[in-house]
């Protein structure tokens, strides 16, 4: 009977897999798991371009990183002009509140704006060359703000609560339901499809983040990373991408047979796991961020250049351990699954009631 | 047998079915009804697709609430007309095979035979997305019949066939019927049930108000002609056609000359004359029973039956 079941299962899944993978209606996600891919990419190419240019204009005369960090704001432009004679390039604006200029300096290392109003120093923005530490709290951070918060988030709701409540809508469950299938297994074969697509859109998203993010950095200290933590870095990424499409699927696809209205789970499961980092230890264990959280390899609340709201988003105080975190997940994810499958025996087709 | 014992169902407050009794044999049963009667419900609660509120279905033994056992020994072609996306007939066939485990050979192989039965071999290749009404009729019933079921539920399966093709399926119906099988229809269109079944279940309401053999339900259709629209381009030279017979009562062209509709006090016979007709190489494209004449005779008869409960 289990060699039955198995193939039972895979003829569910065979036929869901590709709705998975290749629904119009779902292209978007692809465009969600590709966004932070072009971003560091574009990041990285930016980079680039940045320290061949300061590497050009340093050829002769070299600014030093402590001349640039001499200037303090409220000093006027005589004092700028006589520490740093020879701005890289200048630009004058007359507004309403007055004259404002634009002084660029670059050293070896960074380049610095200067931004005076009326004469006056009223802002210094430093855009310090690339480095490894920066670049792993920024991935870091855009890594659990935007793309296991929406970018997942949103994909698994969409993958997941199709696969019930879709069908429900196109009228055609039972196609499933008029063969000689357990319902547990209709549930398993096409949760298991869900999960497949989108581990694999989602972890190969991880990984080409992680490739074209560091793809600028010089050879040496990328030899050093991959030597160091990189490689397992790049597995955690990947495996709490995969890690929140097994906890976010096994809740949607839940909620895609009990709810009617798919905007209902969706949102108040955001809410839930927004709010996170506010609610008492006992209640932020029972939501999947906080554990894929416990397994990020990168710790932003320490840096002081992580604006607070979003440290606050990423900050998992008490994280659990990793054994912890993936077996908790796994099994509320298994405990979820069950639930549906027990669900789905008491499931009926009364479309006309959708 | 198929037995439902002291069946009801209730969706929420709206009655579906209640207290049905029914102990179905081999043969053709057609479940005939209007609109809204309950056939629907009680041919989704035969197969599981629905749980009865209250009382017992065994389907040859096997309970509704067992799937796995049940569907190997029911077929059930079904009054939902959407597919999973994407699918051409073959593949619609083939893969809901697949799903009671056979292997690629033997879904292949019962796939074609299964399509073959229904005369759609040469569209089988195409997306049923661009299929006509009565294809996706044939197909779904190609699907039902797939796995050599003992039982076979098929919910209004002549809506949207053309002449031929609806002989060829009465046909098809009567050849599995002989072979011992339970062939349970619903049809709000009587003189299908005339000309198929061997007994008829009427219900009304969400009761079942009669039961037996057909015969008793021919004598009211005679006395009340039945409506028929037809498509066919020219019309006026079916027009000409009909006229000559005695038993065709009154014909309308359509305002854009493109049908008829034709009241006729013999279906038996009309319809045999609209196959020979077909076969003649009149361009008829469908044609339909617009029953509501037929609905007329319903009414009297559920009109008694509700006076008399």
């Amino acid at each position: 009977m289990t060699g039955m079941w198995l193939k039972q299962v895979w003829a569910v899944f065979r036929l869901e897999i590709g709705k998975s993978f290749f629904s119009k209606r779902g292209l978007w996600i692809y465009l969600l798991a590709l966004a932070p891919v072009l971003m560091f990419f574009g990041h990285g190419w930016v980079a680039k371009r940045d320290a061949a240019r300061r590497s050009e204009y340093n050829q002769g005369e070299t600014v030093s990183r402590e001349q640039l960090h001499s200037l303090k704001r409220g000093m006027l432009k005589d004092q700028v002009m006589t520490r740093l004679p020879n701005p890289r390039s200048q630009r004058t604006v007359e507004t309403k509140a007055g004259v404002r200029e634009f002084l660029f300096y670059s050293s070896k290392e960074e380049d610095l704006t200067v931004r005076l109003l009326d004469g006056k120093v009223v802002g210094l923005q430093y855009r310090g060359e690339c480095n490894l530490d920066r670049d792993k709290i920024m991935f870091g951070t855009v890594y659990q703000i935007f793309f296991l918060r929406l970018a997942v988030f949103f994909g698994c709701v969409f993958v997941f609560l199709n696969l019930f409540r879709g069908e429900i809508l196109d009228k055609s469950l039972h196609y499933y339901f008029l063969a000689p299938v357990r319902r547990e297994i209709v549930v398993l074969g096409k949760y298991l499809a869900g999960l497949v697509a989108t581990c694999v859109i989602f972890s190969t998203s991880a990984a080409l983040q992680l490739t074209v993010l560091y793809l600028h950095l010089p050879k040496t200290a990328l030899d050093e990373y991959l030597a160091g933590t990189g490689w397992q870095d790049a597995f955690a990424y990947t495996g709490v991408a995969a890690l929140a499409c097994v906890g976010y699927g096994s809740v949607f696809l839940l909620a895609g047979m009990i709810l009617r209205n798919p905007l209902i789970p969706a949102v108040s499961i955001l809410l839930w796991e927004s709010i996170n980092s506010i609610l008492p230890a006992v209640l932020r264990k029972a939501s999947v961020i906080y554990y894929l959280k416990s397994m990020c390899p990168v710790e932003i609340l320490s840096r002081e250049d992580v604006p607070p709201v979003l440290a606050m988003l990423a900050v998992n105080v008490e994280p659990a351990t990793p054994l912890v975190a993936i077996g908790g997940l796994c099994l509320v994810a298994l405990c979820v699954v069950a639930v549906a499958a027990v669900y789905s025996r008491r499931m009926e087709i009364n479309y006309a009631a959708e | 047998m198929i037995v439902f014992d002291d069946i009801s169902k209730f969706y929420g407050e709206v009655l579906g079915v209640n207290r049905v009794n029914l102990s179905i044999p081999p043969g053709i049963t057609s479940l005939v009804g209007p609109n809204g009667s309950g056939k629907t419900t009680l041919m989704n609660l035969m197969t599981g697709l629905l749980q009865p509120s209250r009382g017992h279905i065994e389907v040859m033994g096997i309970p509704t609430t067992d799937p796995e056992r049940l569907f190997r020994t029911i077929g059930y072609c079904s009054q939902f007309d959407n597919y999973p996306k994407g699918f051409t007939g073959y593949e619609f066939v083939y893969s809901f095979l697949r799903l009671f485990g056979m292997d690629h050979a033997e879904c292949e192989k019962k796939a074609w035979a299964s399509i073959d039965r229904v005369n759609l071999r040469e569209a089988a290749s195409r997306k049923i997305a661009g299929y006509s009404k009565g294809m996706r009729q044939r197909i779904k019933l190609a699907q039902s019949i797939a796995h050599d079921p003992k039982v076979l539920v098929l919910d209004e399966p002549m809506n949207g066939l053309d002449p031929l093709v609806r002989a060829e399926t009465i046909a098809l119906f009567r050849d599995l019927s002989s072979q011992g099988l339970h062939v349970i229809l619903s049809s709000h269109v009587l003189h299908e049930v005339d000309i198929i079944s061997d007994q008829v279940i009427l219900m009304s309401g969400g009761y079942v108000i009669a039961e037996g053999k057909i015969q008793g339900v021919r004598g009211e259709i005679e006395d009340h002609p039945m409506q028929v629209m037809i498509h066919c381009n020219p019309a006026k030279a079916l027009a000409a056609r009909l006229f000559e017979q005695d038993y065709v009562v009154e014909v309308k062209i359509h305002a854009d000359g493109g049908g008829l509709m034709v009241k006729t006090k013999n279906a038996d016979s009309f319809f045999l004359m609209m196959n020979r007709l077909a076969l003649e190489g009149l361009p008829i494209e469908t044609v339909q029973p617009a029953d509501d004449d037929v609905n007329s005779v319903y009414e009297y008869l559920i009109g008694n039956e509700e006076a008399a409960r």
